[in-house]
């Protein structure tokens, strides 16, 4: 008993010294979550689109993954959590996009058409990510309502805009004025937009829209 | 044991120092401990005209008021008592922001008005050899006890951590925000203040600049009884190098966004945060405080 | 011959200007020298920027002239709504200061000039219950801003309350145990003012040294005294001896300039007037100031019985008011009209400690166009002529003595920082 108790002791130190895991091993590991993570939820997004929120499954999603059902709710517990996990993350991508351009050295009027531009290449070219926003998060609040709060989980996205208005403002381009206000203008007008596009009934192709519409935006929104 | 002898010269001032300090609850143990060779309003056995035009004993000068080459006192210019006092004395402590920043009367009339070693947050070189004898404390007006541990501390030989502008961080490390009875409505960012009411944080609409001013009304409270915005109005920055910034009762926006945000607290950071806590209501930071009850 | 007094410890210093012939001052002119220019710091602010710049006017006197910019930013709306709870608030912290200049004035003013020890601690002692009284209610003291337009900031509950009334009563108690040792209250109703002469206190031990070295008819002026800021216990008006007037209009005040002085001089109807406690008693018909007035006039021994005598007036005034407060009221109520949009002009008078305070402003479209401050040592101290000379200059002129002349100036209770403002 001892004896056993002694090697147990000791053994799973040795082990632990001796396949210690490295630093780079550790990293590796996270990152590895990390892109299957990514994974299910692009994957998530494109069967969204595809077939409809309510119509795809979390079995529907597995699948196509190629992993197990179980495996799939150790990364997300429910439908419901990956469709939050899904707009925290299409809108900290467009938000680490706009904090891109804030952070240059361009007027508002250039960082307004900056906006516009990625906002429209991404509604071509990943167009399930904007479809998202329209179609499931703006319209079945029930699904958001407990966890995302208000603003809570577009914060990333929110928070650049805020900053652009607020440098806006304080360099004398635009107009002071409710922030809500301006906000509801800039992306109404752009998702409407995108909408329209989605519904093939604007004549020219998006990115065609791109000047007019940044200058109607920095028209209405200006001093 | 002698006491220290203080020369207190008034330049520029309302007075409001030298009542404040008054108000220093144990004024005799420091009375006990001080001597004033000179104070606009404590006796002594020199007059005002004596402290200028001779050379008396000082250990510490104190200067209240923003400091003009044209201002006079006893006909003289107030610079060059200050140069001589300030060459006799071995510590000079500069009592409130308009010594210290130039404060409320920087915009007296006076030309090339500043505080001793700075204009705002910007340096002023007239005294510069003398900043290294120099502990500013600034207030509009110094918070008495603030002034006299800092005198305390020069005359035991106490360290003070200065920070930048020379004043001890032991009193100025703190923000006003820090201990205001108001917080919870600051931290849910519950905006909705009415003027005369307990409720409320100041900061979103009625120009409360606590969470970005340096100070310790709210930690060692003015008068041992209060503070202004545990009272219900917002704070408009006397201790700070900006003073005074009009436009006090409101806060300056930019489409919703307040212009100048905690101290240390970068934008994003502060909009999260805001964004976050802006989604929920809470029943009790929403209602009238005695109307609350738990049990609803 | 001439001589130039320099005085100083009055919130800042002055000039004396004399002139002896035979022996006796037979003109004098007064001048004080540093400006601030508030008035022109206030041109292009917001209206609710007066509130914080114009405290900074005096360190003694700050809070006298937050309420008299808040009475005249309010008159500038026609039919703004205060309620009574923050008339009364605001009255009770007014008062309190007037006390705490009072005590100050005596123990570091006066004793010195009477030949004693100026005595600080017994200045501070009750000025510093006075501090924690007003903080109580006003956040801080001094320099606070805790009325604006509409009412006060504070919302006091019954333990503000109770820690007032403690407050009051130790300050009285202060008051009875030095410097008059008499039932206060009795000592006021007292139409007898010698029976004030024969108690023991500080302030009957320098009226007795007063007596002594016969100075009793020292300091007359014009007997002619007026009162502007009425209130629930101060009325307004003038009276020439004793005779009584009740329309008085700030309208009909003058201020003008004197070579010489950075201070401007005021006139009321081109008259100068004294402000003051006395002024204050007269109005009130204080019976105890009165028999002082019926045996020694308007003579400096009088102001100093009148300004001694207003701190047991106030305190059970202020006290009166505390119990009386509805706090049930709103503290504040949002004027229908933004005052920084706003258009107008609006006068506040308030009773500092020292007199009528005066406050005039312009606003025009959210923004100040013109302020003025007519401070009650202006009143007093004006410069007159020698063929019209100025209330102090009149107590002053004729006495043999600079020394007894800056008693009788200084029993005016000075305040240099408010008068050049």
């Amino acid at each position: 008993m001892i004896i056993i108790l002694k090697n147990y002791i000791y053994k799973p130190i040795c082990d632990k010294i001796s396949s210690k895991p490295t630093k780079r091993n550790f990293v590796d590991k996270l990152d590895k979550k990390a892109l299957r993570r990514e994974s299910i939820i692009q994957t998530a997004l494109q069967l969204f689109s595809n077939n409809g929120f309510h119509k795809t499954t979390i079995p529907d999603i597995a699948n196509s993954l190629g992993m197990s059902v179980g495996n799939l709710y150790n990364y997300f517990k429910s439908k419901d959590v990956l469709a939050k996990e899904i707009i925290k993350y299409t809108s900290n991508i467009l938000g680490e996009e706009i904090k891109a351009i804030n952070l240059q050295n361009i007027s508002t009027k250039e960082k307004i058409k900056a906006i516009v531009t990625i906002y429209f290449r991404m509604a071509k070219e990943k167009p399930e990510m904007i479809e998202y926003f329209l179609r499931v998060y703006l319209s079945h609040r029930e699904v958001f309502k407990d966890g995302c709060e208000g603003m809570t989980c577009v914060s990333g996205f929110m928070t650049e805009i805020m900053i652009l208005f607020d440098e806006g403002v304080q360099n004398k381009e635009l107009r002071d004025q409710d922030f809500f206000s301006a906000f509801g203008l800039f992306m109404g007008y752009l998702g409407g937009m995108v909408f329209l596009n989605g519904e093939d009934i604007l004549p020219k192709d998006l990115q065609e829209y791109i000047d007019d519409i940044s200058n109607n935006i920095y028209k209405a929104l200006s001093v | 044991m002698s006491k220290v002898k203080l020369i207190w010269l008034s330049s520029i001032s309302c007075n409001g120092n030298a009542h404040s300090f008054l108000n220093y609850p144990q004024l005799e143990e420091f009375l006990d401990n001080f001597e004033f060779v000179y104070h606009p309003i404590i006796e002594s056995d020199y007059s005002l005209c004596d402290v200028v035009h001779q050379d008396l004993e000082c250990d510490i000068l104190l200067i209240e008021g923003a400091i003009s080459p044209e201002f006079k006192k006893c006909d003289e210019p107030i610079i060059n008592t200050i140069n001589r006092y300030a060459h006799i004395a071995k510590k000079i402590v500069t009592v409130g922001t308009c010594a210290t920043f130039g404060g409320m009367f920087k915009h007296s009339g006076y030309r090339y008005t500043t505080g001793l070693h700075f204009v705002e947050d910007k340096p002023s070189f007239l005294f510069k050899s003398l900043e290294s004898k120099t502990v500013s404390i600034s207030g509009c007006p110094i918070h008495p006890e603030v002034l006299v541990q800092t005198l305390y501390a020069i005359k035991d030989d106490l360290s003070l951590h200065l920070d930048k502008f020379l004043r001890p961080k032991e009193f100025f490390a703190y923000t006003v925000h820090n201990g205001c009875v108001r917080n919870e409505y600051f931290e849910y960012k519950v905006d909705n203040h009415n003027f005369g009411a307990k409720e409320g944080c100041m900061f979103y609409d009625h120009g409360c600049q606590a969470p970005y001013t340096t100070g310790s009304c709210n930690k060692i409270l003015w008068n041992e009884v209060n503070s202004k915005t545990r009272n219900g109005e917002p704070c408009h920055g006397c201790m700070d190098a900006s003073f005074p910034r009009f436009d006090f009762f409101t806060t300056k926006k930019n489409m919703g966004i307040p212009q100048h945000l905690p101290l240390g607290v970068g934008k994003r950071t502060y909009l999260t945060l805001a964004g976050v806590t802006k989604a929920f209501k809470i029943q009790r930071f929403e209602e009238d405080m005695f109307s609350y009850s738990l049990n609803k | 011959m001439k001589k130039i007094e320099f005085i100083e410890k009055i919130e800042g210093e002055a000039k004396l200007h004399f002139s002896f012939q035979n022996n006796k001052i037979d003109f004098v002119q007064i001048e004080f020298f540093n400006t601030r220019n508030i008035e022109n710091i206030l041109k292009n602010k917001s209206p609710l920027d007066a509130l914080v710049i114009n405290p900074r006017v005096c360190g003694i006197c700050n809070h006298a002239h937050l309420i008299a910019t808040v009475k005249a930013l309010e008159d500038t709306i026609d039919d703004i709504e205060i309620s009574q709870k923050a008339k009364i608030l605001r009255e009770v912290t007014l008062n309190l200061e007037i006390i705490q200049n009072h005590f100050k004035w005596f123990y570091l003013t006066i004793l010195p000039l009477m030949g004693l020890k100026q005595d600080v601690l017994k200045a501070m002692k009750p000025s510093q219950l006075v501090a924690k009284a007003i903080a109580t209610l006003a956040g801080q003291y001094p320099h606070n801003s805790y009325a604006i337009v509409g009412g006060v900031v504070c919302d006091p509950t019954f333990i503000e309350i109770v820690k007032l009334r403690n407050y009051i009563n130790d300050i009285l108690k202060f008051f009875e145990q030095n410097m008059v040792q008499a039932d206060a209250i009795e000592m006021l109703n007292c139409t007898n003012s010698q029976k004030l002469f024969a108690q023991n206190g500080d302030l009957p031990y320098i009226l007795s040294k007063l007596v002594d070295s016969d100075m009793l008819t020292v300091g007359k002026s014009y007997d002619r005294f007026i009162v502007f800021g009425e209130n629930s216990y101060f009325k307004r008006g003038k009276s020439i001896k004793t005779r009584v007037s009740k329309t008085i209009d700030e309208k009909f005040i003058r201020e003008f300039e004197t070579p010489n002085s950075l201070a401007k001089s005021v006139q009321y109807k081109d008259s100068y007037y004294e402000v003051g406690p006395l002024s204050r008693a007269m109005l009130n018909k204080t019976p105890l100031i009165k028999d002082m007035h019926r045996r020694y006039g308007d003579a400096m021994i009088s102001r100093i019985v009148a300004r001694v005598c207003e701190i047991p007036q106030l305190l059970n005034h202020t006290l009166y008011l505390v119990n009386h407060i509805d706090l049930t009221q709103p503290s504040y109520i949002k004027p229908c009209i933004d005052i920084q949009k706003h258009s107008g002009m609006g006068v506040g008078s308030v009773e500092a400690a020292r007199g009528s305070l005066v406050h005039k402003v312009e606003i025009s479209s959210g923004v100040i166009k013109d302020y003025h401050i007519i401070t009650p040592t202006q009143w007093n101290l004006s410069n007159g002529s020698r063929d019209n000379l100025a209330i102090a200059q009149k107590a002053m002129v004729g006495l043999k003595d600079a020394k007894l002349a800056e008693l009788v100036f200084k029993s005016f209770d000075v305040c240099s920082v408010c008068t050049t403002h």
